[in-house]
Parts: C-alpha cells; sequence; structure tokens
C-alpha cells in the first residue's frame, strides 16, 4: 500500500514539475530554446567535424543576433530594417582594438557593445528628434548602412576597402583564439543563453510590456503614461549594444571584415531577418528556432549547389522568408503556441505573469 | 490630490482654448472647470470640435492658445504620459487596445504608470478586472473579444492608471441598450470610487442618467452649460443638435 501511494506521490510531484515547466507559453518558449541549445551542445559531443561545428558555431550566432533584432523589431515594434550596422561597428571594434592596440577581445567585445550602443542612441535621437516612424525610421536606417559602408570603404584607419584580418596571436583562452571550432561554440552558447535570458527578462518586466504597447498602439500608450521616446530609444539601444557584442564575436570568428561584408542587406537579411521571421517575430523562441532551421538548410543546400554560383544562400533565405510570411504569418513559434494551446487549455492560474 | 480635500479645487480647470488646424479653428475660446468627483457630459453635433477638446486637454494637441491646469498646475505643455501620471487619462472614439497581447497585459500596461513592480502592477490589473466584472477574460488576447469587450477593457486600462479624472471618448457608440446600460453601470462604479468623469457623447439617453451638467459644444465654441434639465428645454441647444439626435434615435 506504502509503495502505491509511492507512486501516486511520485506521479503528482513529477506532474507539478512539469506543470511548472509548461505553465505558461512564456515559459514553455524558455524551455524550448534552452533545449534547442542543449541540442548544440550533444551534437557537439558526437562530432569532431570542423564543417558541422562551423554550421553550428553560425546558427547558434544567428540565433543570439536574431534575438537582437527581435526586442527592437518584434517587441517595440520599430522597423530597424539595417540593424546589422551595429553588428558591423561592433566587428569593427574589436578588431580595430586588438590589431592596433593589442586589446584581448575580451574587453574587445565589451567594447563593441558600448560603441553599437553609442550609435544606437544615435539613431534614436535623430529619428526622434525628426519624427521618423515607421517606414521612415526603417529608410533611415538604410541610408545609415549605406554611409557607413562609405565611410569605412575610404577609410585608411579601419584598413579601408581592403577591410582587416585579426592579428592572430597564440592559440589561447586569453586571445580568444583556438585552434578547432568546439571553443567558439562554447562561447556562442554562453552568448545565446545569456541573450535567451536577458531576452525573457526585458519581456516579463514593465520595459518589456512598454515596448509591446508601443508596437501595438503608441497613442494608446501614451495615454497610459508610457514615455514612448524613452522607451523607443531603450529598444534601440538594447539591441545595439548585444548586436555589437555579437559582431565582436563573429570578427573573432572569422577573423576578417570589410566593409562590403558587413554593411551589406543581403547578409542583413541573412543573420538579422530571416530567423526571427521565420521562427516567429515577437516570440521569445522565435530566433532560435528559426536560426536553427535556417543557417543548416542553407548550407545543405549550398553544398548541393555547384560552388561556384555564389549568392545561392540568398535565393534560399529569400524562398524561405516568402513562404513562412504566405504560410506561417506567425512563424514557427507561433505554429507551436497554437499546438500548446490545444495541450494546455487555458485555466485562470496559468495567466502569464503568474509566478 | 488628498492632500487638498475640503478645500475649493478646481479638478480641470480649462481657459479660452483655441485649437485650429491650419485655417479651420475646431475649438475656438473654450472654457471648462469641473470639480473632483463630478461628471461632466460634452455634446455636440458631428465635428463640433469635442474630440479636439479632449486631444487638447489629454496632451496630444498642443493648444494654439489658452490653458489647461489640473489640480491647480498648469498641464497646458505636458506630454500625455506626463499628464496620465498626474492623474489624468482618456479613452479613445475608435478603441485602441494592444491587440497582440492579453486582457490582463493590457490593464497591466496601465497600472505600471503607478509601479515598477510586475507583480504590484498584475494585482492592481486583476483588482481591477475584477472591479468591472471582466475577470473571466483576463487571458484572452484582446483581438479575440467583441466590441463591447473591448470598450470595457478601453476603460479597465484607464482605470488601471489611477485617475483622478477620467475622459471618455464616446464609450457608448455603437453599444446594444443593454451593453450600454452595463457600461452605464460601470462609470457609476467609476464615479463612487471619488474619480470625476468628462464623457464626450451622443446617445442622449447616456448623458441624461450620467451627467451632473452638460456642455454644449457647437462649431467650436461653447453654446450652452447647464444642468441636464436646463439644456434639454434650451431652445438654442434643441435647435442646433437635440432635434437632430432625436432624429438619429
Amino acid at each position: 500500500m506504502s509503495e502505491k501511494s509511492d507512486t501516486i506521490l511520485l506521479k503528482k510531484s513529477s506532474r507539478s514539475w512539469l506543470r511548472y515547466l509548461f505553465a505558461n507559453w512564456e515559459r514553455t518558449q524558455l524551455v524550448i530554446s534552452f533545449a534547442l541549445i542543449a541540442l548544440v551542445g550533444l551534437i557537439s559531443a558526437f562530432t569532431k567535424s570542423p564543417y558541422v561545428l562551423g554550421i553550428l558555431v553560425l546558427a547558434t550566432l544567428y540565433a543570439f543576433v536574431g534575438i537582437t533584432w527581435n526586442i527592437v523589431a518584434g517587441f517595440a515594434g520599430q522597423l530597424l530594417i539595417a540593424h546589422v550596422i551595429f553588428l558591423g561597428i561592433g566587428a569593427y571594434t574589436t578588431i580595430v582594438l586588438n590589431n592596433r592596440f593589442g586589446i584581448t577581445p575580451w574587453l574587445g567585445i565589451p567594447a563593441a557593445g558600448v560603441v553599437a550602443g553609442l550609435l544606437g542612441l544615435v539613431v534614436a535621437f535623430i529619428t526622434l528628434r525628426y519624427g521618423l516612424k515607421a517606414d521612415y525610421f526603417a529608410l533611415f536606417t538604410i541610408a545609415l548602412l549605406v554611409t557607413l559602408k562609405t565611410i569605412f570603404l575610404k577609410w585608411k584607419f579601419v584598413g579601408s576597402a581592403l577591410g582587416l584580418w585579426l592579428q592572430l596571436g597564440n592559440a589561447s583562452w586569453k586571445n580568444m583564439i583556438f585552434s578547432t571550432k568546439e571553443p567558439y561554440l562554447y562561447i556562442a552558447m554562453g552568448l545565446l543563453a545569456l541573450g535567451v535570458i536577458v531576452q525573457y527578462l526585458i519581456y516579463r518586466s514593465k520595459t518589456g510590456k512598454y515596448m509591446l504597447a508601443i508596437r501595438e498602439d503608441e497613442s494608446a500608450a501614451a495615454a497610459l503614461g508610457v514615455n514612448t521616446s524613452l522607451y523607443k530609444t531603450l529598444a534601440v539601444v538594447i539591441g545595439a549594444v548585444m548586436a555589437g557584442i555579437a559582431g565582436g564575436f563573429y570578427v573573432m570568428y572569422v577573423a576578417f571584415v570589410e566593409p562590403p561584408q558587413v554593411f551589406d542587406l543581403g547578409f542583413n537579411v541573412e543573420i538579422v531577418m530571416a530567423s526571427p521571421i521565420i521562427g516567429g517575430l515577437g516570440s521569445l523562441a522565435g530566433p532560435l528556432l528559426g536560426a536553427f532551421l535556417n543557417k543548416p538548410l542553407a548550407e545543405l543546400i549550398r553544398g548541393m549547389l555547384s560552388a561556384e554560383t555564389s549568392g545561392t544562400s540568398l535565393i534560399i533565405y529569400g524562398s524561405f522568408l516568402v513562404l513562412a510570411i504566405l504560410f506561417l504569418p506567425r512563424g514557427i513559434a507561433g505554429a507551436l503556441q497554437d499546438l500548446y494551446n490545444k495541450i494546455f487549455p487555458h485555466s485562470a492560474d496559468d495567466l502569464p505573469g503568474g509566478d | 490630490m488628498i492632500c487638498r480635500e475640503g478645500i475649493d479645487v478646481t479638478l480641470l480647470n480649462v481657459q479660452g482654448i483655441t485649437k485650429a488646424f491650419g485655417g479651420l479653428v475646431a475649438v475656438h475660446d473654450f472654457s471648462l472647470s469641473m470639480d473632483p468627483g463630478q461628471i461632466v457630459a460634452l455634446i455636440g453635433p458631428n465635428g463640433a470640435g469635442k474630440t479636439t477638446a479632449f486631444n487638447v486637454i489629454s496632451g496630444f494637441y498642443r493648444a494654439n492658445s489658452g490653458t489647461v491646469s489640473f489640480n491647480d498646475q498648469n498641464i497646458t505643455h505636458l506630454r500625455p504620459d506626463q499628464i496620465c501620471k498626474l492623474g489624468l487619462t482618456r479613452t479613445f472614439q475608435v478603441v485602441r487596445p494592444f491587440r497582440g497581447i492579453s486582457v490582463l497585459d493590457n490593464v497591466m500596461i496601465g497600472a505600471y504608470s503607478r509601479t515598477n513592480d510586475a507583480r504590484v502592477a498584475r494585482s492592481k490589473a486583476l483588482e481591477t478586472l475584477e472591479f468591472l466584472g471582466m475577470l473571466p477574460e483576463a487571458g484572452r488576447l484582446a483581438s479575440g473579444l467583441p466590441i463591447a469587450g473591448r470598450k470595457r477593457l478601453e476603460i479597465a486600462r484607464a482605470l488601471a492608471t489611477e485617475p483622478q479624472l477620467l475622459l471618455l471618448d464616446e464609450t457608448m457608440a455603437g453599444l446594444r441598450p443593454a451593453e450600454t446600460d452595463e457600461v452605464i453601470g460601470m462609470v457609476r462604479k467609476i464615479r463612487e470610487r471619488g474619480t470625476g468623469i468628462l464623457l464626450v457623447e451622443h446617445v442622449m439617453r447616456v448623458v441624461m442618467s450620467l451627467a451632473e451638467r452638460i456642455i454644449v459644444l457647437h462649431h467650436g465654441e461653447k453654446l450652452a452649460e447647464g444642468t441636464p434639465d436646463a439644456i434639454v428645454q434650451n431652445p438654442q441647444v434643441i435647435d442646433a443638435y437635440l432635434g437632430e439626435a432625436h432624429v438619429e434615435g
């Protein structure tokens, strides 16, 4: 009899444990996100192939970059189309600090975040000062991308059109230079885990709710006490800082940067926009779902097509985007949410935001 | 608000505001004053400038001249969010729910104007929803609410900012009679809490049953002001507006 009650207890406790993890859709997405990161770790434990590991590094980084844009465009609804400028500025900051001043990337990457954040502040200030909203805001950021590309093409100190090769020190954790891909993957996974947590905390906080309010209706938000200028600025700066950090890591990984590579709308679609849009813009798990689907699939197809046709990956991303927008307007996460709602019908205590 | 209790305080004092769009003067030299906890109705034909007056008072439009003060503080040049923080908020004629998020989140956004703490905002929002009998809908997406639900949500959200003065812009428009009665009950309950209400309304039944004082706007200017009984007997008002309203139904 005691055995029987024990099993019941066990069943009950395991059920409450599940209940806790899947109590609401937000927390469920957190579970999905960490499961995906764990899956990456698992795959890396079973393969030594630099090709596979390389794809995983980039997919993980793309997921992180997707989160940075998701906060600006998905939460706050700001059409920061050329978000890749922050990544580019971050990449240049880190590599210039490393090459010209011998500063370790462990400081260079945070510095990239700061510089990108300052650029974000400038973008927010100018667009708010001149009332550029929605499509005008989008056009302004694209104009800024073209401007930055031109400046960096002419600027000798940052290598002008030739770009910069990372000056390699000894392979070590101190220099963030490694002879194998695993350490890069671990750093990318750490970055992504951090991004997932930051995004979740923002989403749950007052700041996050205010961003959603601005996205849904700016006037209504203002009437309810939301300082819309302040929170738009906050969204852009948070996204910029995180993208700058991503850029710093990116340049350490690919060891090279040139203006047409980072200040490019095609690259922007690939690294910034594709993952959140396909995964579900504004959702929490979307950037990860999108990145871990897109990147491996695009690489697979790139491998199958002949190597001499450059730009095929862009066709792939373009097609994915069109298909996603047509058939999954709320992305993969949206479809999963519908499934979730079917499995766990709403009850009053499962309201989002509860503990 | 409480510190000034008992003394003669004007909750809202609008002095001679004028708002023009190019050559079109939407509101001309309009004045209005309200005491705490009063219900005042602003009526008038379409295009009389009621909503423009609302937009000026709540900070969405900047008046060309005139001043607006709230609790004796000049708010003429403040932004809507600053005005909301002082205790004056409004709803919109065309409802503007935050569609993609839950009803509870909608109301929490209002509650956050008084706190940074998610728990406090959440319990305040739940309390507000319960007060208005909307608790069963808390978990629904705002986009899934029928029109009456959206109107109630608009009020709930505004109420969660703990206003001393609530501006209701045609809250009853488009509602069925039973739904209208429900919202009238809501407004009465809100007033019982000591919140002043300024409402723009076309449904005369609502105006007559709620308002202590009525102000009639016509072509952007004040045509008449007085008790409901005095207003319905005012020949000028009947001529300019009420006759028309009776035809409308």
